[in-house]
């Protein structure tokens, strides 16, 4: 025991700090990659690029960003995509889960299947879907440009052009090629929305159901008002989710559309893209980073503050 | 009106269930059928207008089953055999694809995986276990960095890797730099689902090995670890898949060809084969397959993951 | 658990294995064609690297590939470099891709990153920008010094020539923008004038095929812009600034070819394919379902294989087929048509070599450019990787150059009013994108659009940025 003296208080210190010294490479990598970036941003967004080197700028970047017309198209295209690929995907997921709900033993088969759409990389989906749509050789694009089904010219989905926008300047209804791209994202996004919506339906105890049937409700009533309410908070987790994600994809319109036919399919993230490294005007890019960052800040809070709410309920 | 007999009522709606599931499994997996159906097309099958899905037919009729003609010349175009005097198998795959890019996704992959658990875990469970002042704070913060896309940083973090590569440090690489974003990108997600794991697992146990005159660190070892196997390996899994899957960091922090990675190198093909579509199925397909083939025999722990990651909020 | 760690574990090291006999593999590798993308590994090597940046991949030996003239030229041309120079310089190329390599070498000179000696430059505009970034070194004392030096067209160095004096690039090809046209489709010759144009183009139609076709995309940034649409825009008389910087879009003659140019694609003289992007307008000129094809003279090189209305084919897979239809009479190239009072249009480019800021072996690369302009090297580079007319007149009496595809491209060329497309625009890339969606918006996407408005949109656009 008296061997142990000394030693005993530094390794008391060490067991009492033993948590910092546990969590510190990872602070440490943390504040590398994520903080400092994000700090870095904003300093960027205030500065512009001139030969001689870096140049203060206020607030010039955003003044130009926001007097770009292609801005302002770029936040309608988003708007209409993430209205299109959360609710479809929701919907989707939702039925799915409903009939996935009622069978007890799912094989394995079954569900790799169902999940491969989800473990595939963003730019081969958009890869796998483009396959499809390929002016003049695509497999689709024999039903999709035949004149007689789709008049007066056939529908060549990644050449066509947007329809007449309806609300001035906001671009719906969407082109196709826009729809496709909805399409894909949401063929990707619904496994995981899946599994999501039906763990929170099994969470639903059976009396509840089964009272209610009793009671002589039929399906759909069951569903509108039993269902939903009680799962209504993973719902909002997954429509925040699926929203952090719809914002911020990017792969996906690489290799799907590149921007698409014209700029329609040139979404915020596309556009990031496209101010930094195709005009290599990274003050402005980094204008728009801090943007959207913003936007997805108020959705980050947002859905930790709901899931909060969530635990509370259960 | 045939009375139905509640028992077949309840079989029909089995079958109307299962039929239901069907189509929906079918839906998800045509589009990726098609591909797997391309990339064994030969050209003059695939460029033919209007195009046609089985390269079955003859002049006499739409559809032959014996006049199928299968090819690989696709995945032939993709990973370039080329006959060598000094391989065993007597040829030697040239095909950047493999050469080059997949070594590469498969490196960073493993390193940024290994490296992530080992950090997760040991933050984890800190996080679980040990409860100090401010751990809630930290905790949310970590949390709050989950969901910050790579998006947004990649500008910063491409200015940081330019000043990076011109301070010229011996030992430096653009590899380096990239398994860190990429550790750093994953490491919140993968904290947050190891403190899950860790949460579960109750804290007599330890208490009984310190009983037993273990110390934390050893009881850590023999006695928790054992046990967060199964969260480990889903961070593990989860994060690899993640790293193999990515695009835009690759594509944009990456400078050198040769450290390039496979994502990248599939939308370089793309550019160069626009027409060639049976060999950009090919290469999805020989990118895609190992991802595929791991999640085959690992998916109950990436469901766990993503559970435990998801719903847990 | 414990059975997935195994595999994990060999996944690793297999990957580890994987990653060092690849990067092993590089430097044992037998054959000496393969040039390894830059390993400068070179250790005890005598010789060193001299790097270019070419749109063309030496390694890529896919016979259906887009650059595989350029992919074969490199493959033919590296060893004899090698072995000219052999223990002193040794050429190693990295391919990249054509619509990225500006901005990426941009990017390189000002990250410190990898720069290489040479640079292949393909596309005048770029200069603008190298200019304002400080990306090309100042090459005007040496390039005066040497031997080729007077026997250089004026033009080619005007071109290469930056605001203050300074001579920023190396010229070699003058491309020109002209039209490749199916001779029967046209037996009595590309129309001279838009009213001819639309008799011919109807006719064509009733027959089931197409006036003409161009890139008509938004595809590759713009690129679009720099061809069949400035060629049209300069034949009715309009450009696209004002001689001081400033863009001007919204005028009388700018708005009379936009018009024609929206009115053929109403009517459907122009196949749907043109705006597709990935190079597939030219799909329709190679089966004749399309008449004509503006582009630039050094198309000729992708233009393969080709089906001629007669139903002859020409599929070697290469350049020579556009030649060998050209030589037989199947294909002849003509001006573009012009409206009255102007000379038809055309743009013209230069392409070349830069030495980057920061280019680690400058005497390599002064080396390369000497042995460059070399009789047989030069008529090569011009032929294979340039595509166009050579700048040293030398070399245009090489006989590659006495082929009708030359001979009848400078006849049109004599009668048109060759400029580039960008003038005094000090953004080229960025106007180029931005005029692009705006005349995509008025042809295609919204031919009920008031044309007037968007152009003075976007000009108001880019200038509000100058």
């Amino acid at each position: 025991m008296q061997k142990t003296a000394l030693p005993r208080s530094r390794k008391r210190r060490f067991q009492n700090t033993l948590p910092f010294w546990l969590i510190l490479p990872t602070l440490i990598v943390l504040l590398v990659v994520q903080v400092y970036p994000a700090l870095y941003t904003v300093w960027l967004s205030f500065h512009e690029r001139e030969p001689k080197g870096w140049v203060y700028v206020g607030w010039g970047n955003f003044q130009r960003l926001f007097h770009q017309s292609l801005f302002h198209e770029s936040i309608g295209h988003t708007i209409v995509f993430l209205v299109g690929y959360t609710v479809i995907t929701m919907t989707a997921g939702f039925f799915i889960a409903l009939l996935l709900n009622r069978k007890l033993r799912l094989s394995g088969l079954y569900i790799t299947l169902l999940f491969i759409p989800w473990i595939l990389a963003d730019i081969i989906a958009g890869m796998v879907f483009r396959l499809l749509v390929i002016p003049d050789y695509g497999l689709l694009a024999g039903f999709l440009q035949n004149p007689a089904i789709f008049p007066p010219k056939g529908l060549s989905v990644l050449t066509a052009v947007p329809p007449h926008p309806w609300f001035g300047d906001f671009p719906f209804p969407p082109a196709p090629a826009m729809i496709l791209l909805i399409l894909a994202s949401s063929w990707r996004a619904l496994p995981f929305i899946t599994l999501l919506l039906l763990a929170a339906m099994q969470t639903v105890p059976t009396e509840i159901i089964e009272s209610s049937r009793i009671d002589g409700a039929n399906g759909r009533q069951i569903i509108r008002h039993i269902l939903i309410p009680l799962m209504l908070p993973t719902m909002v987790v997954a429509l925040f989710s699926l929203t952090l994600t719809g914002v911020n994809s990017v792969g996906m319109i690489f290799s799907l559309t590149g921007g698409g036919p014209g700029t329609s399919t040139e979404v915020l993230s596309y556009l990031l893209y496209t101010i930094g490294w195709n005009q290599l005007r990274f003050g402005r890019a980094a204008a728009l980073a801090l943007m959207m960052a913003i936007v997805n800040w108020l959705l980050i809070t947002g859905t930790l503050r709901l899931t909060r709410v969530e635990e509370r309920s259960r | 009106m045939l009375k139905i007999n509640p028992l077949t009522r309840k079989r029909l709606n089995q079958m109307a269930v299962n039929v239901a599931i069907l189509l929906v499994i079918v839906f998800a997996m045509i589009p990726i059928a098609t591909t797997v159906l391309i990339s064994f097309k030969r050209e003059q099958d695939v460029i033919r207008k209007p195009p046609v899905i089985f390269p079955c037919d003859t002049p006499e009729k739409s559809f032959d089953l014996r006049a199928c003609r299968w090819s690989t010349e696709g995945y032939y175009r993709v990973l370039a055999p080329k006959p060598s005097k000094t391989s065993p198998l007597g040829f030697v795959l040239t095909g950047n694809m493999l050469r080059t890019y997949l070594p590469n996704t498969l490196l960073y992959a493993s390193v940024t995986a290994f490296i992530v658990v080992f950090l997760a875990g040991m933050s984890g469970y800190a996080f679980s276990r040990y409860h100090f002042r401010g751990y809630r704070a930290l905790m949310t913060a970590i949390l709050a960095i989950t969901g910050v896309p790579l998006l947004t940083n990649l500008l910063a973090l491409y200015q940081m890797g330019v000043i990076l590569r011109k301070a010229d440090l011996p030992f430096w690489d653009d590899r380096i730099f990239i398994v860190i974003v990429y550790i750093g990108f994953y490491l919140p997600l993968s904290v947050w689902i190891a403190k899950g794991f860790f949460d579960a697992i109750p804290r007599e146990l330890e208490e009984a090995a310190l009983i037993d005159g273990c110390t934390p660190l050893c009881a850590l070892w023999r006695v928790i670890m054992p046990l967060a196997m199964p969260g480990l390996t889903a961070i593990f899994l989860l994060t690899f898949v993640n790293v193999w899957n990515e695009f835009i960091a690759a594509y944009l922090l990456i400078a050198k060809n040769e450290y390039k990675t496979a994502m990248y190198g599939l939308y370089d093909f793309l550019g160069q084969n626009i027409i060639n579509v049976q060999v950009i199925a090919a290469a999805c397909i020989l990118i895609a397959t190992p991802v595929v083939i791991l999640f085959l025999f690992t998916r109950r722990t990436f469901f766990r993951a993503m559970v435990e990651g998801a719903v847990k909020g | 658990m414990k059975r997935i760690w195994l595999p994990l574990t060999l996944i690793l090291l297999l990957s580890l294995l994987l990653v060092a006999c690849t990067s092993t593999g590089n430097e044992s590798a037998p054959a000496e064609e393969q040039s390894s993308a830059a390993t400068k590994e070179t250790a005890p090597a005598e010789a060193k690297d001299v790097v270019t940046w070419y749109q063309y991949d030496q390694n890529n030996e896919d016979p259906a590939s887009d650059e595989r003239v350029g992919n074969e030229y490199l493959r033919n041309t590296i060893p004899q470099f090698n072995e000219a120079f052999k223990g002193k310089w040794s050429w190693v190329n990295q391919p990249k891709a054509f619509d990225k390599m500006t901005t990426e070498l941009v990017a390189a000179v000002q990250a410190g990153g990898d720069v290489p000696d040479i640079y292949e430059l393909s596309n005048t505009q770029d200069l603008v920008d190298f200019y304002r970034h400080g990306t090309a070194q100042d090459l005007s004392e040496w390039a005066k010094a040497q031997s080729w030096w007077g026997d250089l067209d004026p033009a080619g160095i005007t071109a290469c020539t930056g605001p203050d004096g300074g001579l920023y690039c190396i010229p070699m090809a003058e491309r020109p923008q002209i039209v490749y046209v199916w001779k029967d489709r046209y037996p009595n010759g590309f129309p001279k004038n838009p009213d001819e144009f639309m008799k011919k183009a109807e006719e064509l139609k009733g027959e089931g095929l197409y006036a003409m076709t161009f890139f008509g995309s938004t595809d590759k940034g713009g690129e679009g812009v720099t061809r069949a649409i400035w060629t049209t825009i300069s034949s009715f008389g309009g450009s696209f600034d004002d001689g001081k910087g400033n863009m001007v879009l919204n005028t009388p003659e700018n708005i009379a070819a936009i018009q024609f140019l929206r009115e053929i694609v109403a009517k459907e003289y122009v196949p749907e394919i043109a705006f597709a992007g990935g190079f597939r307008e030219e799909d329709a000129f190679k089966d004749a379902s399309a008449g004509a094809f503006p582009t630039g003279l050094f198309g000729y090189r992708y233009l393969n294989p080709l089906t001629a209305p007669s139903g002859k084919k020409y599929d070697k897979g290469n350049a020579e087929d556009m030649l060998d239809a050209i030589a037989a009479g199947d294909i002849y190239v003509s001006p573009y048509l012009s409206t009255e009072g102007n000379k038809p249009g055309c743009g013209i480019d230069i392409a070349g070599f830069v030495i980057p800021t920061g280019a680690k072996n400058v005497e390599g690369a002064h080396d390369y450019i000497n042995w460059m302009m070399e009789p047989e090297q030069n008529a090569q580079w011009v032929a294979a990787a340039g595509g166009g007319f050579p700048v040293l007149k030398a070399t245009r009496n090489h006989e590659i150059f006495q082929a009708p595809l030359y001979t009848q491209a400078s006849d049109a060329l004599a009668v048109s009013e060759c400029r580039p497309w960008f003038g005094s625009l000090q953004r080229p890339n960025e106007a180029q994108e931005q005029i692009m969606n705006a005349i995509y918006k008025l042809i295609k996407e919204d031919p009920t659009a008031n044309i007037e408005e968007v152009l003075t949109k976007t000009q108001e656009e880019y200038n509000a940025n100058n």
